[in-house]
């Protein structure tokens, strides 16, 4: 009796967060997916379809180019700011930090981050100056270097867009794995360093077989994280490209928004989001998974 | 207890969720108006005049005026309108895709009666009430009357007189001309057309092009699916392959694929573009901002994209629609239109002195031509809701070259005829 009055009191604990969770996530949700199976365009009554909406996005083929391009923004927003990430924060810890100081190294710490902080309208102009084909400021560079054949119309040519993208983003990203890394480098036993040290290790052998492995849990994290923030992506797309040029940066969240509100095509765009939504919940599971199976 | 104590948290959050709907006491007295234009464009300037004669001719009514943006009430409007939190009247874009939803939906006041009443349509004169009417499947052109444009806006082009005059060129009045200064630029080194394929003002020239091609019939066959459209005949086909050419002669630029409208305007207003074909919407920017060259603005030869501006609507839901009334009669006042064109704006019933400065005098006349002339030809992107973005991408693979103006036409074909097939539905 004792024991069901006490999961009692703490239910209530978690009732406000379950009702938040309930109003703001579940209920829209579940409406985004009943609209899903309707033709809608935003006002009046909207007519029942079934599954016609998803039918369709089989044979859309912006939709599917629009996945591709989120595969390669999963790549420059969770792989190589992982990868880069690890240099990056290693070489703080172990190479500033121990040389030149830790003041030295938060600071410069403090600088990679600074991308997280700007807000992503800003960042995406700024971005959007330099990147600018006349008088952008890397061409413009590129010229004072004399390397005038490098100058590209960055953003415009639908070659080089998402490569482009992927590189802004990768500088937006960055900061986020370098300050987890360095906080799990901290978590870590400088024994174990020492001892590899003494063994004749390499910096490569122990980053490899020391600080590697000890930051599993941190690398799980920031790659979900990462991967979710990819597939979710918008902003910097509406900023910089709006998913020019001639499609060449659309990405499914931007394209669920044009349906939504420039197309009046709610209920597909309700089916894009509800696919995307599964998609991340599936892609979120199996990394738990992962993780869970890597721990034990 | 803790089930009674659940049960008094979702209560209070309910409550409180409830509450932040607000009163509909306090609002008793309050004439809610929601406008997009900033404070500083003509249109801007004349309606903060017409809120001061409302509050004068209404004492005792509050004015709770909200500025907000074009792509929020493009974006987000219609669900205001259908909410019962409705401003009493708001600017709202015209078109099938945007008015003539709402109007089809049954959420805007059929203004039919007080247009006849107050006379409004003899002050707006003809054509200009093409995009304030819609019929039952929210179709411009014929029907009942659903908003009260109060200012106007057409397409037009921009010359650097200055870099004309360097040249020794004489401002261009057919397209012929046009294209022979654009010649002469080039082999000066000279990029003539300032453009910008991210956004709008491509898609304008091209459409501008097929203009050059088309009459009345052809723009209401597209625009108001008054017939077929075939979009491989001579005034496409032409609009499209002229566009490619003038990229391939580089007359623009095809860096210009991913700049936007921003872009163009600050390239024409820094010099680097000598012409730039764009709507009267940058008159008023590019009279405070330049200073340092002559330029003029002349019409496009033949028919031109423009219209009627964004309109006043009266939501279904509108607590106060007769203040909303008096406030559209006071914005169609000859004071009011006046002091909206001495700004820089096309005024669409103004008084009958005509305005002092000789260059705002050609816009308004120009305006004037046009509309008298049934030349103006609304916007290419209007027929389909969406169609401005799949205009966007066609237009930006002409400029790259990624696609040549048939693969361009088929393109713009496809989601037309879709939606074509679902009117009416």
């Amino acid at each position: 009796m004792r024991a069901v009055r006490e999961r009692g009191s703490y239910l209530l604990y978690l009732a406000p967060g379950a009702l938040l969770v309930l109003a703001v996530v579940l209920v829209p949700f579940g409406m985004n997916v009943g609209i899903s199976f309707t033709e809608w365009s935003g006002v009046g009554e909207p007519e029942w379809t079934g599954l016609d909406n998803y039918g369709r996005l089989l044979s859309d083929g912006t939709f599917w180019a629009s996945f591709r391009h989120n595969l390669a923004l999963v790549v420059a927003m969770a792989v190589l700011p992982t990868l880069a990430g690890l240099v990056v924060a290693a070489t703080l810890v172990d190479y500033i930090g121990k040389h030149f100081g830790a003041r030295q190294a938060a600071v410069l710490r403090a600088c990679v981050y600074l991308p997280q902080v700007l807000p992503i309208a800003v960042a995406g102009i700024v971005w959007s100056w330099i990147l600018a084909p006349k008088d952008g400021a890397l061409n413009a560079a590129l010229r004072a270097l004399g390397l005038e054949a490098l100058a590209r119309n960055w953003l415009g040519d639908p070659d080089l867009a998402l490569w482009s993208l992927m590189g802004v983003l990768l500088w937006m990203q960055l900061g986020y794995p370098v300050v987890i890394f360095m906080a799990g480098m901290s978590r870590l036993d400088p024994a174990l360093h020492e001892a590899a040290e003494l063994d004749g290790a390499s910096w490569w052998g122990r980053f490899r077989h020391v600080t590697v492995p000890g930051l599993r849990p941190e690398i799980f994290v920031v790659l979900l994280t990462c991967t979710i923030a990819a597939l979710k992506v918008f902003a910097p797309i509406y900023v910089l490209t709006r998913g020019g040029p001639a499609g060449a940066t659309n990405v499914p969240a931007y394209y669920s928004f044009q349906n939504f509100f420039e197309r009046t095509r709610v209920g597909y765009g309700a089916a894009i989001a509800t696919v995307l939504t599964v998609l991340v919940l599936v892609l979120t599971a199996v990394f738990l998974r992962v993780q869970q199976r890597g721990e034990r | 207890m803790p089930q009674r104590l659940i049960a008094a948290v979702v209560a209070a959050l309910l409550v409180g969720v409830a509450g932040c709907g607000g009163s509909d006491e306090a609002a008793d007295n309050t004439f809610k108006l929601w406008h997009f234009e900033g404070p500083d464009s003509a249109m801007g300037t004349a309606w903060a005049e017409a809120i001061k004669q409302f509050e004068a001719s209404h004492p005792g009514v509050k004015v709770a005026f909200e500025e907000k943006g074009f792509e929020q009430i493009q974006k987000t409007g219609s669900l205001a309108v259908n909410s019962k939190d409705a401003p009493d009247l708001l600017e709202y874009p015209k078109g099938n895709a945007t008015a003539g939803l709402l109007s089809k939906q049954g959420l805007l006041t059929d203004l039919s009666d007080e247009v006849a009443q107050r006379g409004w349509d003899k002050k707006l004169g003809p054509g200009v009430d093409t995009t304030a009417r819609y019929d039952e499947r929210g179709v411009m052109g014929s029907g009942q009357w659903f908003g009260i444009p109060n200012y106007a806006e057409y397409i037009t082009v921009y010359y650097n007189k200055d870099m004309f005059d360097r040249q020794g060129l004489a401002l261009p009045t057919t397209l012929d001309q046009l294209t022979a200064a654009m010649d002469r630029f080039v082999a000066a080194g000279i990029t003539p057309l300032a453009t910008a394929g991210q956004e709008y003002p491509a898609q304008q020239v091209l459409y501008q092009l097929a203009l050059t091609k088309a009459d009345r019939g052809w723009v209401d066959r597209y625009q108001r699916y008054t017939g077929d459209v075939d979009f491989h005949d001579t005034a496409w086909t032409y609009g499209a392959t002229t566009f490619a050419d003038w990229v391939r002669k580089g007359y623009l630029s095809r860096d210009s694929a991913g700049l936007k409208a921003e872009d163009m305007g600050l390239a024409f207003m820094q010099g680097k573009n000598p012409i730039m074909v764009s709507g009267t919407w940058w008159y008023g920017r590019l009279r405070a901002q330049v200073k340092d060259f002559q330029w003029v603005s002349a019409r496009w030869p033949g028919m031109t994209a423009g219209s009627s501006g964004n309109m006043w609507v009266v939501p279904k839901a509108a607590k106060h629609k007769q203040y909303a009334l008096d406030f559209i009669d006071i914005t169609l006042s000859p004071a009011v239109q006046d002091k909206l064109r001495d700004a820089g704006g096309v005024a669409v019933a103004p008084g009958a002195a005509p305005a002092a400065d000789p260059a705002i005098r050609q816009l308004n006349d120009d305006y004037r031509a046009l509309r008298d002339a049934d030349q103006l030809a609304f916007y290419p992107d209007w027929p389909v809701p969406g169609y401005y973005d799949v205009q966007v991408q066609a237009v930006q693979k002409l400029i790259t070259g990624d696609a040549d103006p048939r693969q361009v036409l088929d393109e713009l074909a496809g989601p037309y005829r879709e939606h074509v097939a679902s009117i009416g539905k």
